[in-house]
């Protein structure tokens, strides 16, 4: 057997998320694959002051907008896409409460592989020219900002260019539809910017759909694109995305993505949402509960299901994961 | 497996058996104005919202070889059961023939400069073409924003990969609802870039892509003046005239001599649309 990292979800976020960090999430886009349960622990937990950096916004950022969990973010798209503005995000940097730090979704993706290969910057040819080079939320005094995304010269061509700062948040947690016991993953669906960005982080935590045995890694090595050996700890929480979607596993839960945008488009609307939909559940089993069963049969009959038929066969059963996660090294060796 | 190709119901009703002329919404007229844009065999990018539908009925109705692709690098796909939420949405990730990623969609294909058209939406554009999705500032304070960056009055989305493929591709078409606040003078933010401040601004930064070639929105469609790159009005449709477009545009709207009437759409296109359309988002009266 591999090393074997299954940490449960609040003790990984107990362990690897402390306030003022600079926190990223590995999703794939705004309604795509994020790892929002391991966003509803930090608000469980009272995480303070956190630095976001999403690629996109998510419904996991709307909500550590809207309960203050974070005062600082840097995105390259705020909204819910076709789910509209996200009201809790909105409603802070409204009121000044968070600074929000725009760029574009190309100069995240950008910046994060300029973390992972160490590169002082990285030339822009996006973002130059526009105000997301000139206005900065992080110097509002600057005008047009210089350090944002200062200009340079090509030293070949002499041409004025743009560069970006490279990116290495303390931590990222990144969903991934199937992860062994080591960390070794497959993500179905776009990557986005998940593979770049778990080279950036200094820590990195995985939040999976599945625990699959490692013979299925050993099965399709190609499709591994985050190996274990930079992965610290394994989560393994059913539905962590809702109500976002995860190929290959569930659609999006298209009602309880607009409640929560109602919900947190006010303070109070934010403080109904935490107690009913975060406070009320502490296990795997009330989680789903919450969700509720007729609810998750329907988002498991998803269009896209056929895409975890090659991996099925490998699906480590529940009563197996939590033996693992009960054996696991981390907290034998803390312990 | 059968299941994963899912085809489309098709539940829009037979237009040839509708009485009298055919009828469309404002929307579909712009969704099938802005695919006529996108020629055949063009490697082409869909932003999310109403462009992805005008994207893919162009695939549909007249361009079987455009490459379709969104900036969530999901390529070959063509969208199931409506508009999709989103770009890596699962009704355009069932029938996917590659999942890539932004790096790879925005960056290896658009910032290289190979994507030939994109197709982005927006909540404000100026005379040069200029998008804000970002943010409406107080205008009683001046125009917008000052010298100090100060929290928006109205925060929006900001720019995604629009900024990108605004910077990237050959020629974008901007897919807009015809209204004066929308229509202004000067953007409050640009989040994408169209001309700048016209003429040949854009050559002071060196964008690899060529800027927008088309405004389309829900009463007809501008193109830049060859020189000065400001929006001229270029067309109207069936049901709106130059006296509506110029009172619904926020600055001066010059008319380009040979403008006129673009030719309705057609029964096929619109069947086409509907196919894509299965929801009826562009059938929905605001």
């Amino acid at each position: 057997m591999s090393i074997n990292k299954l940490l449960p979800l609040a003790e990984a976020a107990q362990r690897y998320a402390g306030d003022g960090i600079q926190y990223a999430s590995g999703a794939g886009l705004p309604v795509g694959a994020d790892a929002i349960a391991f966003g509803r622990e930090l608000v469980r937990q009272g995480r303070r002051n956190l630095h976001a950096l999403f690629h996109c916004n998510t419904q996991q950022l709307n909500l550590l907008a809207a309960a203050g969990t974070v005062d600082k973010a840097e995105v390259g798209f705020s909204g819910l896409e076709g789910f509209g503005f996200a009201n809790g995000l909105r409603r802070v940097v409204e009121e000044g409460k968070l600074a929000l730090e725009d760029y574009s979704n190309l100069a995240m993706a950008l910046r994060f592989l300029g973390g992972a290969l160490n590169w002082p910057f990285v030339p822009a040819t996006t973002c130059i020219g526009s105000d997301i080079q000139q206005r900065s939320a992080f110097a509002p005094e600057e005008y047009p900002a210089t350090g944002k995304i200062p200009e340079i010269a090509d030293p070949f061509s002499g041409r004025t260019l743009g560069a970006y700062s490279p990116l290495k948040p303390d931590l990222a947690v990144i969903h991934v539809t199937l992860a062994d016991p080591e960390g070794n993953a497959i993500m179905i669906g776009s990557e986005w910017s998940r593979f770049e960005l778990s080279r950036a982080a200094k820590r990195l935590v995985l939040v999976a759909d599945h625990i699959v045995d490692t013979d299925c890694m050993r099965q399709y090595p190609n499709l591994v694109r985050i190996p274990g050996l930079i992965v610290d700890a394994v989560v393994w929480w059913p539905f962590s995305a809702w109500p976002a979607a995860s190929p290959g596993v569930h659609d999006v839960d298209e009602a309880h993505t607009k409640l929560m945008n109602e919900w947190l488009a006010t303070e109070e609307g934010t403080f109904r949402y935490i107690d009913r939909y975060i406070f009320s559940y502490q296990t795997v089993d009330a989680y789903l509960n919450l969700i509720g069963q007729d609810v998750i049969s329907k988002l498991e009959d998803s269009p896209t299901r056929f895409l975890l038929d090659p991996y099925r066969q490998w699906i480590l059963d529940r009563a197996k994961v939590e033996q693992l996660q009960a054996e696991n090294h981390i907290l034998k060796r803390a312990a | 497996m059968s299941t994963a190709t899912a085809t489309r119901t098709d539940s829009a009703p037979e237009a040839a058996e509708r009485k009298g002329p055919l009828r469309y919404s404002r929307q579909e007229m712009m969704a099938i104005a802005a695919g006529r844009e996108i020629k055949d065999g063009e490697l082409a990018i869909f932003g999310v919202g109403l462009s992805l539908l005008a994207g893919y009925f162009a695939q549909e109705h007249h361009g079987p070889n455009i490459r379709s692709m969104t900036e969530g690098g999901i390529y070959g796909a063509t969208p199931i059961g409506g508009l999709p939420w989103g770009i890596e949405c699962n009704r355009l990730s069932a029938n996917a023939t590659s999942f890539t990623g932004g790096l790879d969609a925005l960056g290896f294909l658009v910032a290289s400069g190979r994507v030939d058209v994109g197709l982005i939406g927006a909540a404000q554009v100026d005379k040069f073409g200029n998008v804000n999705t970002t943010g409406i500032w107080d205008r009683s304070k001046g125009n917008g924003l000052g010298d100090t960056y100060t929290p928006p009055k109205t925060r929006l989305t900001g720019a995604g990969g629009a900024n990108d493929i605004a910077s990237g591709a050959k020629r974008t078409v901007i897919m807009v609802t015809h209204e004066a606040k929308r229509f202004v003078d000067k953007v409050d933010y640009i989040s994408s870039p169209g001309y700048l401040e016209g003429g040949d601004a854009r050559a002071r930064y060196g964008f690899v892509g060529g800027g927008p070639s088309a405004i389309v929105t829900t009463l007809g469609i501008l193109r830049p003046h060859p020189e000065t790159k400001e929006f001229w009005l270029d067309a109207y449709y069936p049901f709106s005239s130059v006296d509506e477009v110029r009172a619904q545009t926020g600055w001066d709207l010059k008319v380009f001599r040979h403008a006129s009437m673009i030719a309705p759409p057609t029964v096929a296109e619109v069947e086409a649309l509907r196919r894509v359309d299965v929801t009826g988002m562009l059938r929905r009266e605001k």
